[in-house]
């Protein structure tokens, strides 16, 4: 009782010295420890006041004594806690760090011990998980023993949590930390059954945090920084973002694809896949699983399978990382948020021929028409991926402006990879099973980016009609998509995306109904963006390209559908003035491009001998044009009579009936004419924009 | 090597001493090669050294030999380089006892000033084998010349020549054997009793730092000693700590005195408060005692070998008995108990720690318990009676001054200034329990086979 005082009244002295003389209260320690060797409190306060001093040595060298001498004292363990919470935050304040250091000074087998223990006093998974790997991590002896019953804790843990993303918190500790332990100790024994549906885990969780969505956080960043992104995986990161339970650090996952090719590797070497010495890239896998694909139908039982599950991994992930370069550089807002360097480029049939003749632009049309019977039928037969489709897809070529975009290469040798192992995944029933089981599991149909691919895909392989069912699909999809994954400019560039790709298919599948392009146009005049929008252009049989999406963009390819359309009516045996009034006014774009198509009109309308265009004088404002038509009336050019005023129908009857008739109509044609040279200066793209705007309901209903 | 006397008798005093070392190396050579045990100079060479390096009259009649002081300057250049390239310890050594060896000689007041000027030029020089060499002499030469030679080293590095403690300083990655040494010697030296004798402030933050670094400096020697038992009569103790904590024991008080002869003003300028260093000094040596059981378990010695004598802390707790007394007269500031309080906790702690760690063999006595109990205020602050309490304190040392002699003196003291902390009225107490204490000290030291 009275040594208990005495023990009292000594710590309680060295405390009051503490901040006088720190080493008297020191002293007094000491003298009290050789005193009552066995009371905790002194030599607790000791080591109180060598860690208040933060002198890592001392304090450890305390911290030590009192973990062997009282392993049973609650305030042991209570710091213990702190020090490991420490070692596992990533916390750089100066306190973190010493308690960090001061557990370096604690013996190897000090340290597992104190881990182990800790970690048997934990109670929350996700910290007791974390604890844990602090151990696997510095004894790695210990992996064996604790390392998968760890990795399937968290395994259980996520599902038992309900969580909704692969990218959390027990996968990302599971995919990152744990997984590269368990697979690189070879004392672990792993059926190969194991390793798959683990190497699967890990490329969902990778996948899945390459291709999230940009945070709100990360919008913000990224909009900072946003000048030069190397490659779209590069920008990641600078942005913030954090997975729920995690420190922002620790969400952090450096160079996600290279990480999930390393684990590949040695899942390969483990599981003894064929022709695996170490995965180089992706692009050296994906030829490596054709050459493979070539045994497959020789071989049966388990060599089979495993030949199977090998390809379908390989092709797999082969097929989302290209499919990933490939959106991310088409699509590069649906990652990077508002920091995207370019807006979303759209995959559309190139039209850059509609100024040539029009007896070699009826071929291709021709061709289309013939082509959507044969889509049509297929529809109705075959599945997506049948040969003829694939057939088609080849030979197409993809045109881009390479200094719009500069990473066009890699973007198109993605595009090209991507479609390959698609092709791959699909070319035995045994591989589509396997793949589509993968699919089912990863939920892929709800990710919206690889739909954008699978679409581009599909427009590729010449499937239009399945290209605008995807295209609905999509457009509902992005309805549906939570508000910040699409902010308003974004989502609004998304559905102008969609609405041109919807064109395009309906005018390769010859019906012209391309009025949607007038809803895009009449969307630009509320909100006109400055920003490029680009899309890729393809016409059936013939290249592809791509083409910026800005209005000074979209609108001439807006332009050259509408001509690609009325141009067949317009030079139609049968005589349509109007089309063939608007093909002159659309002609005005880009000239003299389209001199030749200008000619031929001319010369239609000689023919004819008269020609009807209420709308001429509002839209037709290039120079050569109108002295084109101001000769036609004259003698020499053949007194076609042009009635190119409104109601001028109406004013020839009125004025046959006085005297002088001609002279007043006459008169009126001049006037026109003369306004109409005052007005060549105006900006054409504005007119042709109101002539999109104020005619829409005429136009759509000339359409062919 | 008698004979070649005749040689070096017509040469110049420099020529001569150069001529007589480069034979010493080789007589010593020849000797340590020939293999007798033990290796010893011959006292016809010792005569040589006398006459021809220390040039000490050989009698009266004849007139003595002296060097200028450039030529002695380049003497002791000559014997550094000479030792700097003997590569061989024990011939080193060997030339170095038969040069400086003390014989009880008239040559002894040389011998003592050339070896002074050696040893502070080699601190200047760094030159290690030197101070090797005079580690050993400082271990194997009675103390009072042991302090002479550390005295010289303070003068000359601390005193004289502003700015030079730094070289002194390298000492400690130089030579630790000599650093450890002369310690020792200037804790023996510096034994606080008057001005003179207390360690200037460079010094002491020079040793202050050096054991801070490492406290295992002050145990060097005792860890290289062989241990052969015998030790020479009146050499330096084997460690510092017993100097050490005398300084640290008797520094409040023996600062106090020297604070009032001096106005404030001038001391607190530029020098740094003492205090506080001979805390951490003290300190230091309870944390080197801490790390005593090792070391003697490991040479079998604990429990065997003490490593602070019983008799020099005996005369330590006299000395502080007169310091409180002086204290006691002074005793009008009101922090006045401040002092006496912190040398008394010093004394029980160190006495306390050395005792569990080994350092102090008590023949009797397994704890200090009852010392310490003795060390609390409140207790003591609780009892109400002044009789009884007189009772109770007068059964109490004789309790324990039965037990722990040595201790209850401690506890007394400290009993008196915690009771003087509590109740002024009790001054008369106090006074005659000192007296008491006194009588009780004469008795220890008289009688010191008590213990």
């Amino acid at each position: 009782m009275s040594a208990q005082k005495d023990c009292e009244f000594l710590v309680k002295k060295a405390r009051e010295l503490v901040s006088v003389d720190s080493c008297a209260a020191k002293a007094w320690l000491i003298t009290a420890r050789t005193l009552y060797p066995t009371d905790f409190n002194i030599q607790y306060e000791m080591y109180t006041i060598e860690r208040n001093a933060e002198r890592t040595a001392p304090a450890g060298r305390l911290l030590y004594d009192m973990f062997i001498n009282f392993p049973d004292q609650p305030i042991v363990w209570r710091e213990i806690g702190v020090i490991t919470a420490a070692l596992r935050s990533d916390s750089q304040d100066k306190h973190a760090q010493f308690l960090r250091g001061l557990f370096e000074t604690l013996p190897g087998r000090v340290q597992c011990e104190m881990l182990l223990k800790a970690t048997e006093q934990c109670f929350n998974t996700l910290e007791k998980a974390e604890m844990l790997l602090l151990l696997l991590k510095r004894f790695p002896e210990s992996v064996v023993q604790h390392g998968l019953s760890l990795g399937e804790t968290l395994l259980d843990a996520e599902a038992s949590e309900n969580v909704d993303t692969p990218v959390n918190c027990f996968r990302k500790l599971f995919v990152c930390d744990v997984l590269p332990l368990i697979i690189n100790n070879m004392d672990i024994r792993l059926p190969a059954s194991l390793m798959q549906k683990y190497i699967l885990k890990a490329a969902e969780f990778y996948i899945g945090y390459v291709t999230r969505g940009p945070s709100a956080d990360g919008q913000l960043q990224g909009s900072q920084d946003s000048g030069n992104l190397k490659s779209p995986s590069m920008s990641r990161g600078s942005q913030r973002y954090v997975i729920d339970g995690l420190s922002e650090k620790s969400s952090l996952v450096a160079d996600p694809w290279e990480r999930l090719l390393e684990l590949l590797a040695v899942v390969g070497v483990r599981c003894e896949w064929q022709g695996d010495k170490g995965q180089r890239s992706f692009v050296d896998m994906l030829q490596r699983m054709k050459e493979l694909c070539r045994y497959l139908p020789g071989l049966d039982g388990e060599t089979r399978s495993r030949y199977c599950s090998q390809v379908v991994i390989c092709g797999a992930l082969t097929l989302f990382r290209s499919a990933f370069l490939y959106v991310s550089a088409v699509q590069p807002a649906l990652f990077q948020g508002h920091g995207a360097s370019s807006g979303p480029w759209i995959l559309v049939e190139d039209l850059s021929s509609v100024y040539s003749d029009v007896d070699l632009d009826k071929g291709p049309v021709k061709h289309a028409q013939k082509k959507r019977k044969q889509a049509d039928g297929r529809e109705k037969t075959m599945s997506s991926d049948d040969e003829e489709g694939l057939g088609k897809g080849r030979g197409r070529h993809i045109l881009v402006s390479k200094t719009e975009m500069p990473n066009w290469s890699e973007t198109l040798e993605g595009f090209r990879a991507a479609r390959e192992s698609w092709d791959l995944l699909h070319s035995h029933d045994a591989l589509e099973a396997e793949f589509k089981k993968i699919c089912a599991s990863w939920k892929t149909d709800s990710w919206l980016w690889f739909r954008i691919f699978l679409t581009d895909m599909i427009v590729f392989q010449g499937q239009y009609r399945k290209a605008l069912s995807s295209l609905h699909q999509m457009s509902a999809v992005q309805q549906h998509q939570p508000g910040q994954q699409s902010p308003s400019g974004q989502g609004s560039l998304e559905h102008h995306r969609v609405l041109i790709q919807q064109a395009s298919c309906h005018y390769a599948l010859g019906e012209y109904r391309i009025f949607m392009v007038f809803d895009w146009i009449w969307m630009q005049t509320s909100t006109v963006p400055q920003e490029p929008v680009f899309f890729f252009s393809l016409l059936p049989g013939n290249d592809l390209r791509l083409l910026p999406c800005t209005n000074k963009a979209v609108l001439p390819f807006c332009f050259q559908l509408m001509l690609a359309c009325f141009k067949l009516r317009a030079f139609a045996d049968n005589r349509d003035d109007l089309s063939l009034g608007h093909v002159v006014v659309l002609l005005q774009y880009d000239w003299p491009q389209g001199e030749m198509l200008f000619l031929k009109s001319v010369d239609k309308i000689y023919h004819q001998g008269s020609f009807q265009y209420e709308n001429f004088f509002n839209y037709v404002t290039n120079i050569d044009m109108l002295e084109e038509f101001a000769y036609l009336r004259t003698p020499e050019g053949g007194r076609i009579q042009l009635e190119l005023l409104p109601n001028q129908g109406m004013l020839i009857k009125h004025h046959t009936v006085t005297r002088g008739i001609t002279k007043g109509v006459k008169e009126d044609f001049r006037l026109a004419m003369e306004r109409q040279v005052s007005r060549c200066g105006e900006n054409l793209l504005s007119v042709l924009h109101r002539f999109c705007i104020n005619e829409k309901i005429i136009i759509i209903q000339s359409l062919p | 090597m008698g004979d070649i006397r005749q040689s070096l008798l017509p040469r110049d005093v420099l020529s001569a001493a150069k001529e007589l070392l480069y034979h010493l190396d080789i007589y010593i050579c020849n000797l340590v090669q020939s293999g007798r045990q033990p290796p010893q100079v011959d006292s016809k060479t010792l005569d040589l050294i006398e006459e021809f390096i220390l040039h000490a009259p050989k009698d009266r009649n004849a007139p003595a030999r002296r060097m200028s002081a450039l030529q002695e300057l380049q003497l002791l250049e000559i014997m550094c380089s000479c030792f700097q390239e003997q590569s061989r310890d024990t011939v080193r050594q060997l030339m170095f006892s038969a040069l400086f060896g003390l014989q009880g000689n008239a040559a002894d007041e040389s011998r003592m000033a050339l070896l002074g000027k050696l040893v502070s030029m080699a601190v200047a020089m760094g030159r290690v084998p030197i101070l090797e060499c005079a580690a050993t002499w400082l271990q194997r030469t009675h103390r009072v010349y042991c302090v002479r030679l550390a005295q010289v080293l303070v003068d000359d590095y601390c005193s004289m020549v502003p700015g030079s403690v730094p070289t002194l300083q390298n000492i400690h990655s130089a030579s630790p054997r000599f650093c450890c040494q002369f310690i020792t010697a200037v804790t023996t030296l510096y034994d606080l009793t008057t001005e003179e004798l207390t360690p200037p402030i460079e010094l002491l933050q020079m040793i202050v730092s050096w054991i801070q670094e490492d406290p295992r400096l002050v145990l060097i020697t005792f860890l290289n000693t062989p241990l052969t038992g015998s030790q020479p009569i009146n050499s330096l103790d084997v460690t510092p700590l017993g100097g050490l904590v005398r300084w640290c024991v008797k520094a409040p008080l023996a600062y106090k005195t020297d604070k009032k002869q001096t106005p404030t003003h001038e001391r607190s300028e530029n020098v740094p408060e003492v205090g506080p260093l001979f805390s951490t000094l003290h300190l230091s040596v309870l944390q080197v005692l801490m790390l005593l059981p090792n070391i003697l378990n490991e040479k079998g010695l604990f429990g065997r070998m003490g490593l602070l004598q019983l008799d020099s802390l005996a005369a330590l707790t006299s000395e502080l008995s007169r310091l409180l007394d002086q204290a006691d007269k002074h005793a009008h500031a009101s922090d006045a108990h401040a002092a006496p309080q912190l040398a008394l906790d010093r004394l029980a702690q160190a006495l306390q720690v050395a005792k569990a760690n080994g350092a102090l063999l008590c023949s009797r006595g397994r704890n200090l318990e009852a010392v310490l109990f003795l060390f609390r205020p409140s207790r003591l602050g609780k009892v109400e009676s002044k009789i009884k309490t007189v009772k109770m304190r007068k059964m109490l040392v004789k309790h324990a001054s039965k037990l722990y002699p040595h201790f209850c003196i401690i506890s007394v003291f400290s009993r008196i200034n915690y009771f003087d902390f509590h109740s002024s009225n009790n001054v008369l107490l106090i006074h005659k329990l000192l007296e008491h204490c006194k009588q009780l000290v004469f008795l220890l030291l008289l009688n010191k086979s008590v213990c």
